[in-house]
């Protein structure tokens, strides 16, 4: 007990207040390097989505059939009072099956849009070094799959699944239609 | 309370005085009467007492200079006013309606030093004192005007009464289904009790019970559960059906019924008649149609240009009626009605129609037709609508014909809407201004088909028939059903809505007979579910539908529950009936869709109605870009292009769909109102297989070149 007691209480403050300042700072981002993805199955196959391009998972939402030219389009689901379009990722991605999807996922961005597919395996998080052939992230690229919806692998346990890229798939569904693609696209990370 | 704002309640009956003043006014123009005279004093009187009391002498001593210019013609059986007085008459109501929306201006106004005018002085009028309306009622366009006048009060002070009375209403019979559930609720509790009993006794003393009473004892509470389960069963339907009823009058009273922009458009036609010198009667139908408030804005604005187009330009001067052997007042409608999801407002006039030659010499003096070029009457006619000519010799204080049509071509672009105009040289013109309806309050059959709830539109509903099984299946395959001596084409709805059938044994059902379009036909349904309120919205971006899906509404649950369209359905029968009777040769074969391409929403509609009723497939394309993209996302069988097209033209997009490898091999019609040679070479070249005159448009002609080119 050499030091003077003002020195002692002096650290105590200094540290007290180093505690209290680590709960006022923001989080730090050491998961920057991660990735929140969705692990699901559309027509049988396994897929990811980022959470990020989503705005919401549904499970089992009513859908009322629309008869129409496009077979892919399931029918419309209501939303707090909104009519969203419901689309078949399967039939999206180029290969249908007759069962229909249990789950729904609003795409992020205007108009509304929901993806349905069949079953959820989960969520997780990734490091970006689990993910293999990250084109098109540049913009250079076209991804793979139907109207290159496929952007890039996650190498998960149980395998490797495509990543679904949504505005890619958005932009696919806006083709079918004929509606004229905004550009508020490029909000989606 | 009353100290806060003293003009909160004048503004709410200032409004309302003043809008029955400015119908009144304009009645008094058109149709002289004591009544009238008597009914205008009465509300300038009230106007003039109640803008004393909360000291808006502006308004006051206005009203007082209005029942001046009116007590000497009170006594008049057929009060004749001075066009002088008519004048002085029409710019008080206007200085009066001034002050009165000045005083509803947002900024809420200095309280003036508090009144102590103390109310019990002022004399007040009942406003609603019995009156001789009956004889202005009788007419029946006066009554729609009416309507139209008490729509302009609707302001959301104070929410049309009728409409709130209404919900009111619906809400005390949803709360009195209620009251069975209660019963219910009582008579499993009285079941219960029982059960509890029995089983007591079952329990204690198994031998003191014989086994047919405790066997009678079960089976009667059996019978008695069921009955409840039913009465419960109903009942909660009763409530679920008053509740849809009680949220979609809620909804409606967020709509605006149309009625409410008649008085400001007869105003309109009044000033300029005046202006004119000339005499033109105003006349009105579709007041009750309602729409979002924003909407009817928007058409309001337009539609005063058109009206004052209509008088200017349209109605003659006097003597060149008479000459003309037409009566020597002009008449000016406006009409508004309900066609599936979109509404159309017409302006008709009985005048002289569209000048052609000034329009020709006009369009030519500003290069926008090449001289000797005749593009014929309708091409003239869609110049105004595109080129902003007016047919005016001089734009006039009033109105100068093509700013009028470019606005109304503006308001339409804006709402997704078309303009159009039909020309009858000698004996008049209508401007028709179609647009879609984003938020409509309608009344619904609710029926029932291959296990899903649609909305059938009610107005277009004739009756309903119930079919036995037998009968339904006949009339589904012939697809025709005979009714009150004619037949009428039958479809199942099942088969509109392509819904999988459930099962192939015939059930009993129920026809609901539809007219659209003056054509009937009778489509076929599992049973019918009540009638409701609703609010239709339309369908989603992204959601590509069948014609014969009009819209959507959002049921009890928050689903989207689809409404049908009436035009839709009657052309799907249409189609379907004479498929079946064979009289479309290849009906066995799909053939492959027709895809047509034109900016004009009439043209699409006109061509793909020629087409579907010939027995194709047909997509839609409103430019070329269009075009080009649903080419490639499905396979057709043949292109049907206009020409001028904005963005680009139909020469363009046959070019490129030919230099597309996968598109080439479809073959494309150009179809124009151009009629050179030079442009028929230049479809040629392009790579069109055949090219047809809009002008001379021949529907057979048309099928013909389709046939050679597509089968």
């Amino acid at each position: 007990m050499t030091a003077p007691s003002g020195s002692v209480s002096r650290r105590l403050r200094r540290l007290r207040d180093d505690f209290d300042h680590s709960f006022a700072e923001p989080a730090r981002s050491h998961d920057e390097q991660h990735l929140e993805l969705l692990t699901i199955r559309a027509g049988g196959r396994p897929y990811a989505i980022r959470l990020s391009q989503s705005s919401g998972v549904h499970p089992d939402r009513p859908v009322t059939p629309l008869p129409g030219p496009l077979p892919a389009l399931l029918g419309l689901a209501g939303f707090a009072g909104a009519v969203v379009p419901v689309y078949d990722l399967a039939a999206l991605l180029g290969h249908p099956v007759a069962e229909v999807p249990r789950w729904l996922v609003l795409a992020a961005g205007a108009p509304q849009l929901g993806l349905a597919f069949h079953e959820l395996d989960g969520h997780v998080r990734a490091t970006t070094d689990d993910l293999i052939r990250e084109t098109g992230e540049d913009g250079s690229d076209g991804g793979h799959g139907r109207g290159g919806t496929l952007r890039g692998l996650v190498d998960l346990p149980g395998g490797s699944r495509p990543i679904i890229d949504i505005p890619a798939t958005r932009a696919l569904v806006h083709a079918l239609t004929g509606h004229a693609q905004t550009t508020d696209e490029g909000d989606a990370p | 309370m009353g100290e806060r704002d003293p003009l909160r309640y004048f503004r709410i009956e200032a409004k309302e005085l003043v809008d029955q003043i400015s119908a009144g006014v304009l009645d008094l123009d058109q149709q002289p009467g004591a009544d009238v005279v008597a009914r205008l004093l009465r509300f300038a009187h009230t106007l003039k007492g109640a803008a004393r009391v909360v000291k808006q002498p502006e308004i006051a001593d206005r009203a007082h200079e209005f029942e001046e210019v009116l007590v000497p013609h009170r006594d008049e059986a057929v009060p004749a006013l001075p066009a002088d007085q008519m004048r002085e008459l029409l710019r008080l109501n206007d200085e009066i309606s001034a002050y009165v929306d000045s005083l509803s201006a947002p900024a809420a106004e200095p309280a003036p030093p508090s009144a102590p005018a103390a109310p019990e002085h002022v004399r007040t009028v009942p406003l609603n004192a019995p009156d001789t309306q009956a004889q202005v009622d009788q007419a029946h366009e006066d009554a729609e005007l009416a309507r139209g006048a008490d729509a302009a009060s609707d302001r959301p002070e104070r929410a049309a009464t009728a409409d709130l009375d209404e919900l009111l209403d619906a809400i005390s019979e949803a709360s009195a289904r209620i009251a069975p559930l209660r019963d219910g609720n009582r008579t499993l509790g009285r079941l219960h009790r029982k059960v509890e009993t029995l089983g007591e006794r079952m329990r204690v003393g198994r031998t003191t019970v014989s086994d047919a009473t405790a066997r009678t004892s079960v089976r009667r509470l059996a019978g008695e559960l069921g009955a409840l389960g039913r009465r419960l069963t109903d009942a909660v339907d009763q409530v679920e059906r008053e509740l849809d009823e009680v949220r979609g009058r809620a909804e409606g009273l967020r709509l605006v019924p149309a009625g409410s922009i008649f008085t400001a458009l007869r105003r309109a036609v009044r000033d300029a008649a005046d202006a004119e010198g000339k005499r033109v009667r105003f006349q009105a139908t579709g007041a009750d149609v309602r729409m979002g408030p924003n909407l009817l804005n928007l058409i309001s604005g337009a539609f005063l240009h058109v009206v004052r187009n209509a008088v200017v330009h349209g109605i003659e001067p006097e003597e060149q009626r008479v000459a003309a052997g037409k009566p020597a007042e002009g008449t000016v409608g406006v009409h508004v009605e309900r066609r599936g999801r979109y509404a159309e407002f017409r302006c008709v006039d009985d005048g002289r129609g569209f000048d052609l030659a000034a329009l020709r010499r006009t369009a030519e003096e500003r290069g926008l037709l090449a001289p000797g070029v005749n593009p014929g009457p309708q091409g003239l006619i869609d110049l105004v609508l595109h080129g902003g000519i007016s047919t005016a010799p001089g734009v006039t204080e009033v109105a100068g014909r093509g700013i009028g049509m470019d606005v109304a071509r503006d308001v339409a672009l804006q709402l997704g809407g078309e303009v159009t105009i039909a020309n009858r040289p000698g004996q008049g013109a209508t401007v028709r201004l179609v647009v879609p309806l984003t938020l409509l309050s309608m009344n619904g059959l609710i029926v029932e088909s291959g296990g899903t709830t649609v909305t059938m539109p009610l107005d277009a509903v004739r009756r309903c028939v119930r079919l036995a099984a037998d009968e339904m299946a006949a009339a589904t395959a012939s697809a025709r059903l005979a009714h009150e001596r004619e037949v009428l084409p039958f479809l199942p709805l099942a088969q509109a809505l392509q819904a999988v059938p459930a099962e192939a044994e015939p059930r009993s059902g129920v026809a609901v007979v539809l007219a659209a379009d003056r054509d009937t036909v009778a489509i076929g349904v599992d049973r019918l579910a009540g009638i409701s309120t609703l609010v239709a919205r339309p369908l989603p971006d992204l959601a590509p539908a069948a014609p014969v899906i009009a819209s959507v509404s959002i049921d009890l649950d928050g689903n989207p529950r689809l409404v049908l369209d009436a035009h839709g359905l009657v052309a799907e029968a249409r189609q379907e009936s004479s498929t079946a009777r064979g009289d479309t040769s290849a009906s066995a074969k799909p053939r492959m869709p027709i895809l047509v391409v034109d900016d004009s929403l009439t043209t699409r509609m006109l061509e793909r109605s020629i087409l579907e009723s010939a027995g194709y497939e047909v997509d839609l394309a409103a430019s070329g870009e269009e075009g080009l993209e649903r080419a490639r996302s499905r396979e057709y069988g043949l292109y049907l292009s206009d020409i001028d097209m904005p963005g680009i033209d139909g020469f363009t997009f046959v070019a490129r769909a030919k230099a597309d490898p996968q598109l080439a091999h479809v073959p494309a019609i150009l179809v124009s109102s151009r009629a050179s040679a030079e442009d028929k070479r230049r479809g040629t070249e392009a790579g069109a297989a055949a090219y047809v005159i809009k002008g001379e448009f021949n529907q057979e002609e048309l099928l013909a070149h389709i046939r050679r080119l597509i089968l």
